[in-house]
């Protein structure tokens, strides 16, 4: 009986090893095109994260015999005040989606409607987009400096403020600078998503609204926003995960300072990663980034995977 | 009310979306007239006085930014150059089986690259930043060229297959039923069709590279290729004063060059996310 098992067991694998042979000569080419993408996923990505991972259980400096240390990363940083400071900090920063999301869609159906002019005004749009985020910083940082910035210095001529506002010695005044600041520099990405999408709406439907008489209002509540609502979906999550990552921009304006108060987490990651080389510990914070993007990642893929449903039926 | 007087809600509407679209120019125009103005200003002009308009210009504060900034732009040249063709190795016969071949297994390579295309890629630079130490990649340009790939390529793969579906649906039989081979049909009637678009991928990752500074400034330290980015920075974190005017001239520098290849080839990359 063993023996028949065995048997069977073999064929079995047999028949598998024949199929894989067939979709292998079937498919060989497909399969050579694909191993570029595969080999960067498994070296770029997966590898470095789970060896990341494996880091953020050790102490773990840059030179020298890193150290098992279990999960005291994680311990320590549920532990440690400026964690905590530095999560209020991102949950402030990241209000900033809501920001992009207004201007993102307010852009793109006012530029519905223009009918010249159309690419100059898309081209301003995305300046401040397109340039370095350490370049979009400096920028702001000039114009708001409270020594030399122009901003303070025609305020306080023109006698509206009597003293120049120090706001990077204050924590809530600094990252409410930045917050805003992330809001004017990372619209576009939404409105350039919105704006394909409303492109894609067909005229007639919205002359069958006006036909039966519905106001502008309506059109926009019974037409585009139905057709908007993937494009929406899949800006939210884009944006969720890019403002969760930012670094340069708040870096370059207010060093993560005053103390911990503008230290996002991606921030706090940098502070351990270069000030104290402690490698262990910033990739427990990249952990707890992960996790908290990972809500977004399903957020996209359940919404490709229902317009990919609606495309093929 | 739109209904007895249709003409009027709607003048309404478009005024507010006039309104909307000149508040965001004058939010983008504004600070950077301010930016364009400041870079002619002489050192007197820049700290002791609030015209916008500098009264006599020079062009000082631009050759002092050139030259400080000589080496980095051609540090950030060759990096983000790099990095832009290895991305298409990559990119291009990855995005091309995603676009228009059937095979098993697709939807799972589709969610990895889905996925890697959300990953919160910023964390990577830890673990990579380990293993280029290590293995003597940290300080070097190649190093660079490899880490940028983290996020440089799902965007690539993302924005070219969907460029790649949309070619007409029987190029290749046509192709093969003039004699060519499976490659060949790729290689002489696929690829001149999508240089352009390939040619807008490839701009797209060359300012990914150009723009980023963590990863930059994370794999490299003072003796090694300092990009334009990481020489922006330090600048002005150098606890000295800055000299405003130059610096602005430096933003100009450093900024332009992205923007001029995104409005190039904006009309290839916009529609990757357009959902229905």
């Amino acid at each position: 009986m063993f023996a028949r098992i065995q048997k069977g067991l073999s064929t079995n694998l047999g028949h598998r090893y024949e199929r894989v042979i067939a979709v292998l000569k079937e498919h060989w080419f497909t399969y050579l095109l694909f191993l570029p993408t595969l080999l960067y996923l498994v070296f770029i990505v997966w590898a470095p994260f789970i060896r990341g991972i494996w880091m953020s259980l050790h102490i773990w400096p840059a030179f020298g015999v890193p150290e098992w240390d279990g999960i005291q990363n994680y311990t320590y940083l549920l532990g440690w005040d400026p964690f905590f400071t530095s999560v209020r900090a991102t949950a402030i920063y990241m209000t900033m989606t809501i920001l992009q999301l207004i201007l993102a869609l307010g852009a793109s159906l006012a530029a519905r409607n223009l009918s010249r002019f159309d690419n100059i005004v898309d081209g301003i749009f995305l300046i401040p987009y397109t340039m370095p985020p350490v370049v979009t910083g400096t920028v702001w940082l000039y114009i708001l400096h409270p020594n030399s910035g122009p901003l303070m210095g025609w305020l306080l001529d023109s006698g509206i403020l009597s003293e120049p506002i120090f706001w990077r010695t204050d924590g809530t005044l600094s990252i409410s600078v930045l917050t805003l600041v992330g809001a004017w520099t990372f619209w576009q990405l939404g409105y350039l998503i919105f704006a394909a999408s409303i492109s894609g709406i067909p005229d007639e439907h919205y002359e069958t609204a006006r036909v039966y008489g519905a106001s502008r209002i309506q059109q926009f509540l019974k037409v585009t926003m139905p057709h908007l609502k993937g494009a929406f979906i899949i800006v939210v999550s884009l944006r969720i995960v890019r403002n969760l990552i930012k670094v340069s921009q708040p870096l370059q304006m207010t060093q993560g300072g005053p103390g911990f108060d503008t230290s996002v987490l991606g921030i706090l990651l940098y502070r351990f990663t270069l000030n104290q080389r402690a490698y262990g510990l910033a990739f427990a914070v990249g952990f707890i980034m992960f996790l908290l993007a990972i809500g977004a990642t399903f957020l996209f893929i359940r919404e490709f995977r229902r317009g990919q449903m609606e495309a093929s039926a | 009310m739109s209904a007895k007087n249709p003409s009027l809600g709607d003048r309404f509407w478009d005024f507010a979306s006039y309104s909307f679209i000149f508040f965001l120019i004058a939010s983008i125009v504004g600070p950077y007239s301010i930016v364009v103005f400041s870079s002619f200003k002489s050192r007197q002009e820049i700290f002791g006085s609030l015209n916008l308009i500098p009264t006599a210009p020079t062009l000082e504060p631009w050759m002092a930014a050139f030259d400080a900034l000589g080496g980095p732009l051609l540090n950030s040249l060759m990096i983000a150059t790099g990095t832009a063709a290895l991305s298409l190795l990559i990119t291009i016969p990855g995005a091309y089986v995603f676009g228009r071949k059937e095979f098993p297994g697709k939807e799972y390579a589709f969610y990895a690259i889905i996925s890697a295309l959300l990953f919160p890629h910023l964390i990577l630079v830890v673990p990579i930043g380990a293993w280029w130490l290590e293995y003597g990649l940290y300080n070097t340009i190649p190093g660079l060229w490899i880490a940028y790939q983290a996020f440089v390529t799902p965007m690539a793969i993302w924005v070219l297959r969907d460029f790649f579906e949309g070619l007409p649906d029987n190029i290749e039989e046509a192709a093969r039923v003039y004699g060519c081979s499976q490659f060949e049909a790729f290689l002489r009637v696929v690829l001149p069709l999508s240089a352009p678009a390939i040619a807008a991928v490839g701009f797209l990752s060359f300012l990914s590279g150009w723009n980023d500074f963590l990863f930059a400034n994370l794999l490299t330290n003072n003796t090694g290729p300092q990009t334009a980015t990481v020489a922006l920075f330090n600048t002005v974190n150098s606890g000295e004063q800055i000299l405003w005017s130059r610096m602005m001239a430096a933003v100009i520098i450093v900024g332009v060059p992205p923007l001029v290849l995104y409005l190039i080839s904006r009309r290839y990359l916009g529609n990757a996310f357009s959902v229905s």
